[in-house]
């Protein structure tokens, strides 16, 4: 059996981000995980931008916003990573992205109102390219004709507008999408507008109602892998700034994350057990035994170190039932409210949040979890991403910035104690 | 007129009329023409080298490939140098006789050749395809042996037959005397086996004088008894005090010939036709073994035909299992060719009709019994285009019949039955409220699922999506998603159940439906 140097688990942002990472400084690297929370994902990447989540306070600098965070939550898993090294480790991971046809755009240092499905405005640090002429369209308030679908939902052009009651140039307009009907799914618009023929016939019926737009919006459906090349093709046959608002979850954001990294990580010597959750972990001395997968597809994997990025409850790195909160892998020590009623608070929009959002691995400044000892539980196991302790990414949105940046700071430490 | 003549006539009739019989029907036309046909030009030297070293059987077993062998290296050198040694062995080879050598040694050996490869295939069916046989796969090779046994028992009896030798004597040697036939007697009596009632002499100078009469008289047309070992073992075997009465030679020739008759008379029906039709067949297939050549309405008239119930589609079946679970011998490719057969004849009751249709949508159409086919048959172009032509006839199996009603209609008819559901006693997958706890109603199994991607308007082609049905079966409404198309849509393809983020054995619990509609259909006496 080949021994690895590091075993990720998890495939969602901080498990792609720990492969990544590690396989760019020459380490061996296996990774498994189910399919799960990536699908989920907007597809933007934020950074950090609402801190405390308690008054709502929206930052425009989110390394401002980093720095306060620091002072107040000493714990945040951010407080181990240098800001330096959380711009490094965005820049390399959007580079990865960009290479296998995920292109991704923002501005240095300064978070940008992204425009949402719901019509409300979503403070993030780096977007899609596809989705760049929202923001422009936005911030000038440019004559903008949104498009929506008969039987896709998830979206709506009235609702946006109605939201946006402060951007008189938008106007909206519901079409067929050509070549299907009934409820419409993103994933099947998406291939099918890899036909360039579905392209013309959706700016065909697009085209008499432009009038004065300068830019037009649709539902996230251009292409799973070329959606720079869509989009650009429908600027060319409409003659507008085209951009794309990422439909409600699970919207095509996720599967274009993923559909890069499949093709990226092996390309980069990465052993990749997809759809495989790890089910069990030994650890003995020098190594680590893993059994990804159950049944008869099931397979063991040994390595040396290992990155634990298996999420929080929806990526299934901790498991909750109705009396407490697990680890799923090694079944380490959960930071977790003392009761069970803890758990939530009595008002589910509580601008606070709930205590067990903020559940999850306790760390040393290198990222080890701790065992019940209160001591690294393993010198080369180490955590990254959601299922880190004292962050409510959500709220405080820094979900896929924490994630990478954690995952770095992870490899980091790992590699240099292999 | 007499009995050979007789015999060989109706005989000669029951063949052709059978033959025409068996081809006039084109049976191979009521199945729907192959789309695209392929014109790759057949290899007539591949075809040949299948008959020829019948290779095809080779790779389906040595013991087959061995036993056929044998029976045909033997069998077929007696069919024509001996049983037609009239019209091709004495034409041929003058002098022939064919009590002299080396016909009679040679009849020996390849008689028991034949009857070996016989012994071998028997041993074969028996210890592998008991189950699969039926009456006709013991009537062939039985009728061949018999016809072998008696051709021994014959010889063996005309060797020891007094009767004969009177006769033989009376016919070539008229004028001999009484010691001189004595004589005579003596030598054949010790020499070639022929048992005299008498006692007959032994003294030197008589057998001497009889060898001097044997050599002037009989050795031009006789060699040596002995060198018919076989048949000579056998007339030695007869106890000593037994003298055959003049009646036994006739009965086994009658019954040799009889039998040979018989055989040539049988030979357009059932499998006993298979040495002309399989030969045929590989000639048309050129030595190919995937599918759709040549799709023509000949090729598929040829291959109906070529079957010898060798059993090895069956043996190699993928949906094998599946058989021993319904117990429809229909499942099987080999049964289910003989009942397309009578279902293109119209001959096929309804029970039957029943078993087939089901048969031919248990199928998965894998390719395996079309390429271990020993006859090349093309079954994999027989099984699509049958099914085609069953659907056209109203005879769509379970999922053609599901979906003659909309899944309202079915869950209005499957309403009062018991068919589980989460909160019942069943054991099902949908039974199960486990199966549904993690189900965020995400709708990612819908939007992953390719039968969905493919449909105008998934309401209206496939009713529900995947994850409606896995909302109605949560909530216990099981009659209300069997009829829904995308359940007798779905291509197991796995792509729900691998990118559900929850775990929900979405392509599995859909399956599983299909297995309850089918069986639910079947109680019910539909087809």
């Amino acid at each position: 059996m080949k021994t690895y140097d590091v075993m990720v688990i998890g495939s969602g942002f901080a498990g792609m981000a720990a492969s990544l990472f590690a396989a760019k400084r020459g380490l061996s690297v296996v990774q498994a995980g189910g399919t799960g929370g990536i699908d989920f994902s907007t597809g933007f990447i934020d950074l950090m931008a609402v801190h405390p989540v308690a008054e709502q306070r929206v930052w425009e600098d989110p390394f401002a916003a980093l720095a306060a965070l620091r002072k107040d939550l000493p714990l945040h898993p951010y407080a181990h990573v240098a800001d330096d090294e959380i711009g490094a480790a965005l820049e390399e991971f959007t580079a990865f992205l960009g290479n296998n046809g995920l292109c991704y755009t923002g501005r240095p240092g300064r978070n940008t109102l992204a425009l949402t499905s719901a019509g409300t405005v979503k403070p993030t640090y780096l977007l899609p390219c596809s989705a760049w002429g929202g923001v422009e369209a936005l911030e000038a308030k440019a004559p903008t004709l949104l498009v929506d679908f008969h039987g896709l939902k998830g979206i709506s052009a009235r609702q946006i507008a109605e939201v946006r009651a402060d951007w008189p140039g938008l106007r909206t307009a519901r079409v067929r999408f050509p070549g299907m009907g009934g409820e419409l799914y993103p994933e099947h618009m998406a291939w099918s507008m890899a036909d360039q023929a579905r392209r013309t016939e959706l700016a065909e019926a697009v085209r008499p109602l432009l009038g004065n737009a300068r830019f037009v919006g649709f539902p996230a459906i251009f292409g799973m892998t070329d959606t720079m090349a869509v989009v650009g093709h429908m600027e060319e046959l409409l003659g507008r700034r085209v951009f794309e608002i990422p439909t409600l979850p699970p919207s095509i954001a996720g599967p274009r994350l993923r559909a890069a990294f499949d093709r990226g990580l092996p390309a980069l010597g990465v052993r990749t057990y997809t759809q495989k959750l790890v089910s069990a972990a030994e650890v003995s001395g020098e190594m680590f035994h893993f059994t990804a997968g159950s049944g008869s597809t099931a397979v063991r994997i040994a390595a040396r170190g290992a990155v634990l990025a298996g999420g929080r409850f929806f990526g299934k790195g901790l498991k909750a039932d109705r009396h407490a909160v697990r680890e799923a892998v090694f079944d380490l020590p959960v930071r977790q409210p003392e009761k069970r009623e803890d758990w939530h608070r009595a008002e589910f929009f509580d601008p606070r949040g709930h205590e067990i959002n903020q559940a999850g691995l306790e760390t040393d400044a290198a990222l080890r979890p701790l065992g019940a000892d209160g001591q690294p539980f393993h010198p080369r196991l180490h955590a990254a991403g959601a299922i880190l302790a004292h962050q409510d990414w959500m709220r405080m949105k820094c979900g896929a910035g924490l994630a990478i940046a954690t995952a770095c700071k992870a490899v980091r430490e790992l590699s240099q104690n292999l | 007129m007499d009995f050979f003549s007789a015999g060989l006539g109706l005989a000669c009739l029951s063949f052709v009329l059978g033959l025409a019989w068996r081809v006039h029907g084109r049976p191979g036309s009521r199945l729907p023409a192959a789309p695209e046909q392929d014109r790759r030009k057949s290899g007539l030297a591949a075809g040949l080298a299948d008959i020829i070293l019948l290779r095809r059987t080779l790779r389906s077993g040595k013991v087959r490939w061995a036993g056929h062998m044998l029976l045909i290296l033997g069998f077929l050198p007696l069919l024509v140098l001996h049983a037609m040694d009239g019209i091709v062995t004495r034409p041929l080879f003058s002098g022939y006789e064919p009590t002299l050598e080396p016909w009679q040694s040679a009849r020996n050996i390849l008689g028991l050749a034949a009857l070996a490869g016989l012994a071998l295939l028997a041993w074969h069916r028996g210890r592998r395809l008991l189950p699969l046989s039926r009456f006709q796969d013991w009537a062939l090779p039985g009728l061949l042996a018999s016809i072998l046994l008696t051709g021994f028992l014959l010889e063996a009896a005309k060797m020891a037959s007094p009767a004969d030798f009177e006769r033989m004597v009376a016919d070539y040697f008229p004028e001999a005397d009484s010691e001189e036939f004595l004589a005579l007697q003596a030598l054949w009596a010790r020499e070639n086996g022929v048992r005299f009632e008498r006692f007959l002499p032994t003294a030197p100078e008589i057998l001497e004088h009889g060898r001097e009469l044997h050599e002037d008289r009989c050795a031009g047309c006789h060699a040596p008894t002995a060198t018919a070992f076989a048949s000579r073992a056998l007339a030695d075997a007869l106890p000593a005090r037994i003298v055959l009465p003049r009646t036994v030679p006739p009965i086994f020739w009658h019954l040799h010939v009889g039998l040979s008759f018989l055989a040539l008379a049988l030979l357009p029906w059932g499998k006993f036709l298979h040495p002309l039709a399989s030969s045929a067949n590989l000639v048309a297939r050129g030595g190919r073994r995937d599918s759709g050549f040549p799709a023509t309405a000949l090729g598929r008239n040829l291959a109906l035909e070529a079957c010898t119930r060798c059993g090895q589609c069956s043996l190699h079946c993928s949906v094998a299992p599946s058989r021993r679970v319904l117990g429809n011998a229909d499942i099987l490719p080999m049964d289910k060719l003989a009942d397309l057969r009578s279902w293109l004849d119209r001959s096929l009751d309804d029970a039957r009709l029943t078993d087939l249709v089901e048969g031919s949508h248990v199928c998965t159409e894998c390719l395996r019994c079309t390429q271990v086919c020993p006859a090349g048959i093309d079954l994999q172009d027989l099984w699509m285009s049958s099914k085609a032509a069953l659907s056209e006839e109203g005879r769509a199996g379970v999922d053609g019949e599901f979906r003659k009603r909309t899944a309202g209609e079915w869950a209005l008819d499957l309403g009062s039955r018991r068919l589980g559901g989460v909160g019942s006693s069943g054991t099902g997958l949908a039974d199960r409220a486990e199966s549904f706890w993690g189900c965020v109603q995400c709708t990612t199994c819908t939007g992953v699922c390719p039968v969905v991607a493919v449909s105008t308007d998934p309401q209206r082609d496939l009713d529900l999506t995947p994850q409606q049905i896995m909302n109605y079966l949560r909530m216990g409404l099981k009659a209300q998603t069997l009829g829904a198309r995308m359940v007798w849509s779905c291509t197991t393809c796995y792509k729900c159940q691998e990118h559900c983020p929850q775990g929900v054995p979405v392509a599995d619990i859909l399956y599983e439906l299909r297995q309850l509609g089918a069986r639910t259909l079947r109680h019910k006496g539909k087809p």
